[in-house]
C-alpha cells in the first residue's frame, strides 16, 4: 500500500485529530493570510501615496568658485551682479527630460523689467521706478508652471507658452483690460535693452493676494508677466541668460536617487556648473507609518510561522511518540523510513490542503476586519498630518520661494527662506487622498501562493523534526518499547 | 538447500553475558520449526536477527546463500520474511483488508475468508475484532506478503486453547501446503509438538531436541 493511501485512510479514521490540526493549521493560515494581505495592502498605499505625491529634484546653478563659469561683477553702484556663462538651457532640459521617470519639470527665471504698460500698484513704498517695474517670468512652459499647476492662475484665452515660440507673452485678464490688450497685441519691456512680446495668452488670477497682505508692485499677481526664453535673449542682448534653476518632477519618488544617478551621469552636461538637488521629503513623511506598518507586519509574519512551526512541530513530536507501535509495524513489514515519514507528511499535507483552502474566507475576514482599524487609521493620521503640518515648496528661479499650505511654520525645518511678502496659496492633495481611501485589503492568488510556499516549508519542517526522534531508533528498538 | 542459515551468531546485551553465542543452524523450506526455550533466554532476539530487525554483534545471517546485511534489512523485511506477533501489531485505524494489504502482492480478500474470517469481518475495523480474529488477519498479512520465510513470537500467547490449536494448524499447512519455512517462538511443548524440527535455546546456544 502506497504511503499516500495510508496518509489518507489515518486522516478520515482518525478524525480528532485530523480536525485538530485542520484548526492549528486554519488559524495559522489565517493570520499568515491576514499579515500577508494587509503587507500587499500596505505595499500598495505606499505605490499609490509615491504616484499621487510625486517626488522631484531640482537643478540649480552652482553659485561657488567650485563653477568655472561662475562671475561676480560690479555693477558700478557698489553691488555685484552674480551670474553664470552657463545656464540652465533648454537643451540641457531636453537631454535632462530624455531620462525615464521624469515626468515634467518646471523651469522659470524671473527677473525685474519696465513696461509701456499701465500697472497696478503695490501697497509698499518704493524708491525710484521700482513702483512702475514688473516681473517677467521667463519659463520653458506655462502648463507645468506652479501658478497654473497649483491653480492661483488658470489660462482662459489663448494659448500657453510651450516649445519653440518666439516673443512671446502671457498676461493676465486684469492687465490686459488695464490696457485695452487682447490675444496677437504687441507689448514693449526693457531690462539691459528694449524688446516687444506678442501676448498669445491670458489668465485669470483663481486665488488672489490676501487683501491686507503687503505686496509690492512687481509682486502682484495681476502684473506678473510670462515670456519664453527667446524673449530673455533679446531684453539682455549678449549675456548669457538662461534658468537658475529647474524642478522636475519623477512619477515615483522611489526610484528618485536611481533616476538622479542616472541624470548624472549624462556625459554631454558639465556638472561643474550644476547641484542635484532631490525633494522627496513629502514623500518619506508621508510613507513613514506605511512603512513602519510595513515592518510591524512582516514582524508579526515571522512570529507567527515561527510559532505555528514550534506548535505543529510539539504536536506532532507528542503524537509520533503515540505512533511509536504503529512505526515499529511498518518497519517490521519492510517499509522504509522514508515511507513512513512520506506518509506522515501527506497526512499534515492533505489536512493543509483543505485548511489553507479555507483559510481564504476566514483570512478575507480577519485581514478586513484588522486593516480596517490599522490601515485606515494611519492614512486618517497621515491625511491630517498632510492638511495640517506638510508645506510645498514651490521653486521660482534665483531663489525665490513661494510657500504653500504653511499652517505650522514648526513643521518646516528645510525650507528655505522666501521673502516675506510671499503670496500664500493652497495646495490640494485631493488625488492623495482619493488613492489611499480606495485601499481594500483582499487576499489575492499570490496571497495564496505565498501561504502555501509557507505552509509547505513549515509542515516539512515540523514533520522532519518530530519524526527525527522515532527514525533514529533501529527497528528492534522501538519493537522493544512496543512491547 | 537451505532458506535461512545462521553462522557463528553472537549477541550480547552486556559484555560478559552473551544472550546467543556461536549458534550456527539452518533452516529449510516446506517445514515447520519450533524454538523452546525459557524467559529471557533470547528466543525473540534470536528472532529479530533473522527478521532483520537487529544486526548480530559477531557472525551472519544468510538467505538463499546471500547475507541478509548487503541487500539491506529493510528488502530483506519486505521480500524476504513475514513477522507474526503475540500482540498481533495490526494497525488500529485499518480494516483487516487493509491491514493485509500493507503487503499483499495479491488479492486479500480470499486469504482473509480462508483463514476463516466473514467476509463483514474482513471490513470492520480491526479493533473490533476478537483475539483471535485479530491474529489470523496477522498471519493473513504475513501469507498474502508472499515471502518464503514466516516468522512468529508467540502467536499464540494471547489465545485459548482451542484457537491456539487453529493457529498452529493454519502455519503449519503454511509450510507444507504452501512450501513455506515456519519459524515458530514458543514456551509452549505441547504447541512446540506439532512442529518438524523442535530446537531448545539454553544458555545461548541453539540445540536440536
Amino acid at each position: 500500500m502506497k504511503a499516500i493511501r495510508r496518509a489518507y485512510l489515518y486522516v478520515i479514521r482518525k478524525k480528532g485529530k485530523s480536525v485538530l490540526i485542520f484548526f492549528i493549521l486554519l488559524t495559522m493560515a489565517t493570520f499568515v493570510l491576514t499579515g500577508l494581505s494587509i503587507q500587499k495592502a500596505s505595499q500598495e498605499a505606499q505605490k499609490n501615496l509615491r504616484e499621487a505625491l510625486g517626488g522631484e529634484f531640482c537643478i540649480t546653478v552652482e553659485l561657488s568658485e567650485s563653477n568655472p563659469y561662475f562671475r561676480m561683477d560690479d555693477d558700478g553702484e557698489g553691488g555685484f551682479e552674480l551670474y553664470t556663462e552657463l545656464p540652465i538651457t533648454e537643451d540641457l532640459i531636453n537631454a535632462v527630460m530624455e531620462t525615464e521617470g521624469i515626468e515634467k519639470y518646471d523651469a522659470s527665471a524671473q527677473t525685474l523689467v519696465s513696461t509701456n504698460m499701465a500697472v497696478f500698484p503695490g501697497n509698499v513704498p518704493l524708491k525710484g521706478d521700482l513702483n512702475q517695474k514688473v516681473y517677467a517670468r521667463t519659463v520653458a512652459g506655462t502648463e507645468n508652471n506652479s501658478f497654473f499647476q497649483s491653480g492661483i492662475m488658470e489660462l482662459t484665452e489663448g494659448d500657453h507658452i510651450a516649445g519653440k515660440v518666439y516673443n512671446a507673452a502671457v498676461i493676465s485678464r486684469d492687465l490686459a483690460d488695464l490696457n485695452n490688450l487682447k490675444i496677437g497685441d504687441v507689448i514693449s519691456l526693457q531690462a539691459d535693452k528694449e524688446t516687444e512680446v506678442r501676448v498669445i495668452g491670458i489668465y485669470e488670477i483663481r486665488k488672489p493676494d490676501p487683501a491686507f497682505a503687503s505686496i509690492a508692485t512687481y509682486e502682484k499677481l495681476e502684473n506678473q508677466i510670462f515670456i519664453d526664453t527667446a524673449a530673455l535673449h533679446d531684453l539682455f542682448g549678449d549675456k548669457t541668460v538662461g534658468f537658475f534653476e529647474v524642478a522636475f518632477m519623477v512619477n515615483d519618488p522611489a526610484r528618485l536617487d536611481g533616476i538622479m544617478s542616472e541624470v548624472e551621469s549624462l556625459s554631454d552636461i558639465d556638472w561643474r556648473a550644476f547641484q542635484v538637488t532631490a525633494d522627496n521629503q513629502t514623500y518619506l513623511d508621508a510613507a513613514a507609518p506605511l512603512q513602519k506598518l510595513q515592518a510591524l507586519v512582516s514582524s508579526i509574519i515571522w512570529v507567527i510561522v515561527l510559532v505555528s512551526a514550534v506548535i505543529l512541530s510539539l504536536v506532532l513530536i507528542m503524537w509520533g511518540r503515540s505512533r511509536i507501535h504503529e512505526t515499529g509495524v511498518f518497519l517490521s513489514l519492510g517499509i522504509g523510513k522514508a515511507g513512513i515519514i512520506g506518509q506522515y507528511l501527506a497526512e499534515v499535507l492533505m489536512i493543509a490542503a483543505l485548511a489553507f483552502g479555507c483559510s481564504y474566507f476566514t483570512g478575507n475576514t480577519v485581514a478586513g476586519r484588522i486593516a480596517d482599524g490599522l490601515l485606515q487609521q494611519d492614512i486618517l493620521a497621515k491625511e491630517g498630518q498632510l492638511n495640517d503640518d506638510v508645506a510645498f515648496d514651490v521653486k521660482e528661479g534665483y531663489g525665490d520661494d513661494v510657500m504653500v499650505s504653511i499652517k505650522d511654520d514648526s513643521a518646516l525645518p528645510d525650507v528655505p527662506s522666501g521673502q516675506d511678502t510671499a503670496p500664500e496659496v493652497e495646495v490640494s492633495i485631493d488625488g492623495a487622498e482619493a488613492d489611499t481611501k480606495q485601499i481594500s485589503v483582499t487576499i489575492g492568488f499570490y496571497n495564496m501562493l505565498q501561504l502555501y510556499f509557507i505552509g509547505i516549508a513549515v509542515i516539512v519542517l515540523s514533520v522532519g523534526v518530530s519524526s527525527m526522534s522515532v527514525m533514529r531508533l533501529k527497528p528492534r528498538e522501538i519493537l522493544s518499547k512496543m512491547s | 538447500m537451505a532458506v535461512l542459515e545462521m553462522k557463528e551468531i553472537f549477541y550480547a546485551y552486556e559484555k560478559g553475558r552473551p544472550v546467543l553465542s556461536n549458534v550456527n543452524t539452518q533452516f529449510d523450506a516446506g517445514k515447520m520449526y519450533a524454538i523452546l526455550g525459557p524467559s529471557g533466554s533470547g528466543k525473540t532476539t534470536l528472532l529479530s536477527l533473522i527478521g532483520g530487525l537487529d544486526t548480530p554483534q559477531k557472525g551472519e545471517i544468510l538467505f538463499e546463500g546471500g547475507n541478509i546485511s548487503q541487500c539491506g534489512l529493510a528488502y530483506h523485511r519486505r521480500n524476504h520474511v513475514s513477522l507474526i506477533f503475540q500482540s498481533y501489531n495490526l494497525i488500529d485505524y485499518m480494516t483487516p483488508i487493509e491491514n493485509v494489504a500493507l503487503t499483499a502482492k495479491k488479492d486479500v480478500l480470499p486469504m482473509l475468508l480462508r483463514l476463516g474470517l466473514t467476509s463483514g469481518e474482513a471490513k470492520r475495523n480491526v479493533m473490533k475484532l476478537s483475539g483471535g480474529q485479530q491474529q489470523r488477519v496477522a498471519i493473513a498479512r504475513a501469507l498474502a506478503s508472499d515471502t518464503p520465510v514466516i516468522l512468529a513470537d508467540e502467536p499464540t500467547g494471547n489465545l485459548d486453547e482451542d484457537t491456539a490449536g487453529k493457529i498452529m494448524g493454519i502455519l503449519k499447512e503454511s509450510a507444507h501446503g504452501l512450501n513455506k519455512c515456519v519459524i515458530v517462538v514458543t514456551h509452549s511443548n505441547e504447541l512446540a509438538a506439532q512442529a518438524d524440527v523442535v530446537l531448545s535455546l539454553k544458555r545461548g546456544s541453539l540445540h536440536t531436541v
